[in-house]
C-alpha cells in the first residue's frame, strides 16, 4: 500500500479556495489464453499525486507521476495556476464555496495483497484445462484474468480525509460453439469479484458448476433462434435489471447530466415507475453485508452514504458532487471519484441498485404466455432522454408459462421512465455485478444489481 | 522533456546488468493541458504530465509484460524484474517474437510548442458560433486538449525509433431544448495540427449541430420495414471497424471463428468499397510511426474494390497461422470516395433511415449485429423527414459491406479518419 508522505502538504492548502490532494496507485494485471494460447501475460502499474483547487464554480486541476513530497508541492501550485488561469478566461461564476457536512479521517477498509504472475497464470490454465478436457466439442475457448486496485490517501481542505483501497480480480471464461449453419456463437461468464487473488482464487473448484452451466447455454444457444422484433412482455434477469438501473435511470439522475437536461429535471418529485421500484445507490453495505464494490470516501472529501434514488416509483433524489448538490438543495453522498492518479473527480455510481419485491422468479416466468426471458446483458448504453439499449447475449422464449427455445444475441431498448411504469412483478432476491466498467470521460469500476421484474419492452429482432 | 534519452540510457543498463538477451521496450513523458467546458461554461483547466514504461522480455521462447509509469532507477529495475518473472511463469510458445532491425529514425509529428492562449479563444469563439447560430443547443460537455509526447522504443534486434509529437484535439457533446422537450446527446470531435480554423468548420461538427437542432420533437416508428440506412462518416466508421474486429483481427482468425478466415482474394464486400489504414496520408494528423510489434508503420489496404487483400494481423497471430503480417496497429481509416453527392444518394431512398449513431450490442461472432439507431432521420420517397426515436435496426456487418447501394463523394477529414457516407441496403428497421 501507498505510504502516506501527503499530511504535512496540507500546510501548502491555500485558504479561501477548496484544495483536495490525492495520492493514488492503480495496479492492473491481465492473463489472456486462447484456446490454450497465452496471448497477454502483462502487469502495470500507474502511480502519482492530484491536486484540486476550486473556487467561485471554477476548477484547476494538476497531477504529476511521481509520487513525492515534491511532486505534492508541484500539483497544488499548477492546480491554483490552472483555477487563476480559467479565471482570467472565464465570466462563470458559480458557487462559492460548497459546504462540506462534516469533517475527519475514514478509517482505512483494506490491505492489497499481490499475487505472483505464476500463480495468475496456472490459476487461468487449471480453468482452461478443465473446460478442454470437460468440453471438447466447444468451437473456442478464451480464459481471461483482470485485476485492477485503487489504493488512494486523500486529504481535504474542509472536509474528510482517508486511505481506502478498492482491490477486485475476475476470471472470464468465454466459449464459443457453431450452429447447423456454421455460425459461431458466444457466452462468457465473470467469477471473482472484490477482493485480491488469494481472496477469490484460492478454490477454483468452487467455479466449476457456473462453468458448467455455461456450457449447457452455449449449447442451447446454438440451437438458438431469433427473437421476433416488436414490444413484448419480458422477464428481466437480475443481471438485466441491474444494467437497467445502472444505464437506464443511473445516468439520468446524475446531477452533472440533470444540469445537462437529462429528462430527471422535470420529474424530480414525480412518478417515473410503478410503485414496484425503489432504486438505491449504496455506499458500501448492502442487507448488512459489504456492497460489491465498497465506497466510503469519495475523491472530494464527502464521507460516503447511500443515495436514495426513486422510492415506490417516485424520483427522490440525484447522485451530486458537492458542487450540484448545493445547486439542488440535496446532500453529497460521495459519488465524485477519479479512475486513476491523473483524473478528476466526476459524479459516478457506485453500487446501483433497484430493490426486490415479493414474488419468486418461477412465479415470473409462469405469468408470461408469450414473451422472452433476457438473462445476460454484454453491454448498455443510454442517453439524456432516458432511451437505452442493452445487448442481450443470453434469453429464452417463454411460451405459455414455460421455457422454450434459447435465442441468439439480440437487443432491447426503451425509454426508461416509461419502461419501468410496466413493471409488475419483481422477484425476491437481488443478483449483483461488479466486474464491469462504466465509461465517461474515465473508466470506473461500478457495481450493478436488480431482481427478476416482469415489464414490457422493445426487442429487436429479424 | 530531453530528458528521456537519458532515462533510457539507464534503463540499458539495468537490462544489460540483469543479462538480458532479448527485449523490446518503450519509454515515453507526455503532457496534457485540458480545457473542460460543462453546458456552455467554462468549468476545469486540468494538467497531467505523466510517464510511461513497458518492457516486453522473452526467455527461452516464452514471454512476459509489465508496465509503469515510474521512471525513476529504482522502479525501472522492479519494472525489468516483473518483465523477467511474468516471463519465466509463462509457458513456452515460439510465435511471440518483435520485428527484425528496422533501423534508427526519429519522427516529428504535429506541432509540439501550443498556443494555449490562441486554443482557449478559439474555444470560446465555438460556444459563442453555437450560441449564435443554434440557440436551441446546449454544449453540455467539451473538452480541448493538448498533447505532447516523446517517446523512445528500442530492442535487442537494433530498432531504435524516437518520436516527438504534439496535437490539439476537441470533442463537443451537444444536446438541445424547447421547453421540458429535450434531445439526446450526439457529438463530434476532431484532431488538428493548428487552429488555424474555426472548430465548427472541422469534422463532423456542423453535421452534427444540424442534426441534433432537428431532433427535439422525434416520433417513434410504427411496424417494421426492410430498407436502405445512410450511414453518416463517424457511423460507416464504426461499423467498419467492427466488421475488421469480427471478420479479420487476431483472436477471430487464431480461434478460428472468422468468417471470413479463408477468404483474402476472394470479393466479401461489394466492388464500391476500398477501406484503408493510412497513417502516412497527409489528412492524418498524428499517424502511427512504428507498430507494437515494433515494425516501422506502412499503409495498408483491407478491402480493395470488394475483395479482402489481408487479414489485419499482428506478429503473434501472423507466426501462430502462418499468415502475412500487417506492419500497422490500426487507425487512420481511409475510404475512398464514391461518385454520388450525398444529395443524390438521399433522392435516391424509397424508405430508409439517415443514421449518425448506433446503440446497439456487441455483434456476435457471426456478424449478426442489432441497435437503436440513435440521432437518425426518416427518409420517405428521398426527402429526409423527421427524427425517430426508440427505433432498432437489424442486419448481419458480411451483408452491410455487400449491399452497399452507394458512396458519396464528400468525405469528412476529423485528422483521424477520412470517410464518406455509405449507403446500406437491406437493413431492417422496427419501431414500435
Amino acid at each position: 500500500m501507498l505510504q502516506d508522505i501527503l499530511q504535512k502538504e496540507k500546510e501548502l492548502f491555500e485558504d479561501g479556495v477548496q484544495t483536495v490532494l490525492r495520492g493514488q496507485e492503480n495496479r492492473n494485471r491481465r492473463v489472456v489464453i486462447l484456446k490454450g494460447n497465452i496471448v497477454q501475460n502483462s502487469r502495470s502499474e500507474s502511480r502519482g499525486i492530484n491536486a484540486r483547487v476550486g473556487k467561485d464554480g471554477l476548477f484547476g486541476f494538476a497531477s504529476i507521476a511521481e509520487y513525492s513530497e515534491e511532486a505534492a508541492r508541484k500539483v497544488l501550485k499548477a492546480a491554483s495556476e490552472n483555477a487563476a488561469l480559467l479565471a482570467h478566461h472565464s465570466e462563470n461564476k458559480g458557487i462559492v464555496l460548497p459546504p462540506s457536512y462534516g469533517s475527519g479521517v475514514i478509517p482505512t477498509n483494506r490491505d492489497i495483497v499481490d499475487a505472483e504472475q505464476k500463480k495468475i497464470i496456472d490459476a487461468c490454465r487449471t480453468i482452461d484445462a478443465y473446460v478442454e478436457k470437460k468440453y471438447p466439442d466447444l468451437e473456442s475457448r478464451t480464459v481471461v484474468y483482470t485485476e485492477d486496485s485503487q489504493d488512494r490517501i486523500i486529504y481535504s481542505s474542509d472536509a474528510y480525509s482517508g486511505h481506502l483501497t478498492t482491490p477486485r480480480c475476475y476470471i472470464y471464461v468465454m466459449m464459443s460453439a457453431k450452429t447447423k449453419e456454421g455460425a459461431p456463437v458466444e457466452l462468457f461468464k465473470a467469477l471473482g469479484g472484490y477482493g485480491c487473488f488469494e481472496d477469490n482464487f484460492a478454490d477454483l473448484e468452487q467455479y466449476y458448476p457456473e462453468i458448467d452451466q455455461l456450457y449447457k447455454k452455449v449449447m442451447d444457444k446454438k440451437e438458438g433462434v431469433y427473437a421476433e422484433a416488436g414490444y413484448k412482455t419480458v422477464v428481466l434477469g437480475g443481471m438485466m435489471g441491474g444494467m437497467l438501473a445502472h444505464e437506464a435511470v443511473g445516468h439520468t439522475v446524475e446531477a452533472d447530466l440533470v444540469m445537462g437536461g437529462s429528462v430527471a429535471g422535470p420529474n424530480l418529485g414525480k412518478r417515473v415507475a410503478s410503485d414496484l421500484v425503489t432504486m438505491i445507490d449504496y455506499a458500501h453495505t448492502y442487507n448488512g453485508e459489504t456492497a460489491p464494490l465498497p465506497v466510503y470516501l469519495d475523491d472530494e472529501g464527502t464521507k460516503a452514504v447511500d443515495a436514495e434514488l426513486i422510492r415506490d416509483g417516485i424520483l427522490t433524489g440525484y447522485m451530486n458532487s458537492r458542487e450540484t448538490a448545493e445547486k439542488y438543495k440535496m446532500k453529497p453522498a460521495g459519488n465524485a471519484r477519479g479512475w486513476t492518479f491523473s483524473d478528476e473527480p466526476l459524479i459516478r455510481m457506485r453500487n446501483t441498485c433497484i430493490l426486490p419485491g415479493k414474488n419468486t422468479v418461477e412465479e415470473l416466468i409462469e405469468s408470461v404466455d408469450d414473451g422472452y426471458y433476457l438473462i445476460d446483458s454484454g453491454n448498455g448504453q443510454a442517453d439524456l432522454t432516458g432511451e437505452f439499449m442493452f445487448g442481450v447475449t443470453c434469453g429464452y422464449e417463454i411460451k405459455n408459462g414455460k421455457l422454450g427455445r434459447a435465442l441468439l444475441d439480440t437487443t432491447v431498448t426503451g425509454v426508461a421512465f416509461e419502461m419501468l411504469k410496466t413493471v409488475d412483478m419483481v422477484s425476491d432476491k437481488v443478483e449483483w455485478s461488479s466486474s464491469g466498467f462504466c465509461g465517461k470521460k474515465q473508466p470506473m469500476a461500478v457495481g450493478m444489481g436488480g431482481p427478476h421484474m416482469r415489464c414490457k419492452i422493445m426487442i429487436g429482432g429479424r | 522533456m530531453s530528458e528521456i534519452r537519458e532515462i533510457v540510457d539507464l534503463f540499458d543498463g539495468i537490462l544489460k546488468d540483469k543479462k538480458l538477451e532479448k527485449y523490446t521496450y518503450t519509454l515515453v513523458k507526455s503532457e496534457k493541458q485540458e480545457l473542460n467546458v460543462e453546458n456552455d461554461e467554462f468549468k476545469l483547466m486540468r494538467t497531467v504530465f505523466n510517464n510511461y514504461a513497458s518492457i516486453k522480455v522473452f526467455k527461452d521462447n516464452k514471454m512476459g509484460n509489465a508496465s509503469g509509469n515510474d521512471l525513476s532507477e529504482e522502479a525501472l529495475k522492479k519494472l525489468a524484474d516483473d518483465g523477467v518473472s511474468a516471463a519465466e511463469s509463462s509457458p513456452e510458445d515460439p510465435c511471440h517474437d518483435f520485428a527484425p532491425d528496422q533501423g534508427k529514425d526519429v519522427f516529428r509529428q504535429g506541432i509540439y510548442e501550443p498556443d494555449m492562449d490562441r486554443f482557449i479563444e478559439r474555444i470560446k469563439e465555438f460556444l459563442a458560433a453555437v450560441k449564435k447560430e443554434y440557440p436551441q443547443v446546449k454544449v453540455m460537455q467539451a473538452i480541448g486538449s493538448y498533447d505532447r509526447n516523446n517517446w523512445i522504443s528500442r530492442n535487442t534486434n537494433g530498432t531504435e525509433f524516437e518520436a516527438f509529437t504534439g496535437e490539439y484535439s476537441f470533442y463537443a457533446g451537444v444536446c438541445a431544448s424547447d421547453g421540458e422537450a429535450t434531445t439526446g446527446i450526439d457529438g463530434a470531435g476532431f484532431t488538428a495540427k493548428d487552429l488555424d480554423t474555426p472548430f465548427i468548420e472541422l469534422g463532423e461538427m456542423r453535421r452534427c449541430l444540424d442534426s441534433i437542432s432537428k431532433s427535439i420533437h422525434p416520433e417513434s416508428l410504427e411496424g417494421k420495414f426492410e430498407g436502405t440506412v445512410i450511414l453518416t462518416p463517424g457511423c460507416a466508421e464504426n461499423f467498419l471497424y467492427m466488421v475488421i474486429g469480427n471478420y479479420i483481427s487476431d483472436g477471430v482468425v487464431i480461434d478460428g471463428t472468422s468468417m471470413w478466415l479463408d477468404k483474402v482474394g476472394e470479393q466479401v464486400a461489394s466492388e464500391k468499397l476500398t477501406v484503408a489504414l493510412k497513417p502516412y496520408d497527409e489528412r492524418i494528423v498524428m499517424g502511427e510511426r512504428g507498430t507494437q510489434d515494433g515494425f516501422r508503420a506502412e499503409d495498408v489496404t483491407l478491402i480493395e474494390k470488394g475483395v479482402l487483400k489481408t487479414h489485419r494481423l499482428g506478429l503473434y497471430a501472423s507466426n501462430k497461422t502462418g499468415r502475412p503480417v500487417v506492419k500497422n496497429t490500426g487507425g487512420a481509416m481511409v475510404v475512398e470516395p464514391g461518385d454520388k453527392s450525398i444529395d443524390e444518394i438521399i433522392a435516391s431512398v424509397d424508405k430508409g433511415l439517415l443514421m449518425s449513431g448506433f446503440s446497439g450490442g456487441q455483434p456476435g461472432a457471426n456478424g449478426e449485429f442489432s441497435g437503436v439507431a440513435k440521432n437518425s432521420f426518416l427518409i420517405e420517397n428521398g426527402k429526409v423527414k423527421g427524427a425517430v426515436t426508440e427505433t432498432m435496426v437489424n442486419g448481419n456487418l458480411g451483408e452491410v459491406v455487400k449491399n452497399i447501394r452507394a458512396i458519396s463523394k464528400e468525405l469528412t477529414c476529423s485528422g483521424d479518419s477520412v470517410m464518406p457516407y455509405i449507403a446500406v441496403d437491406g437493413i431492417i428497421v422496427s419501431g414500435k
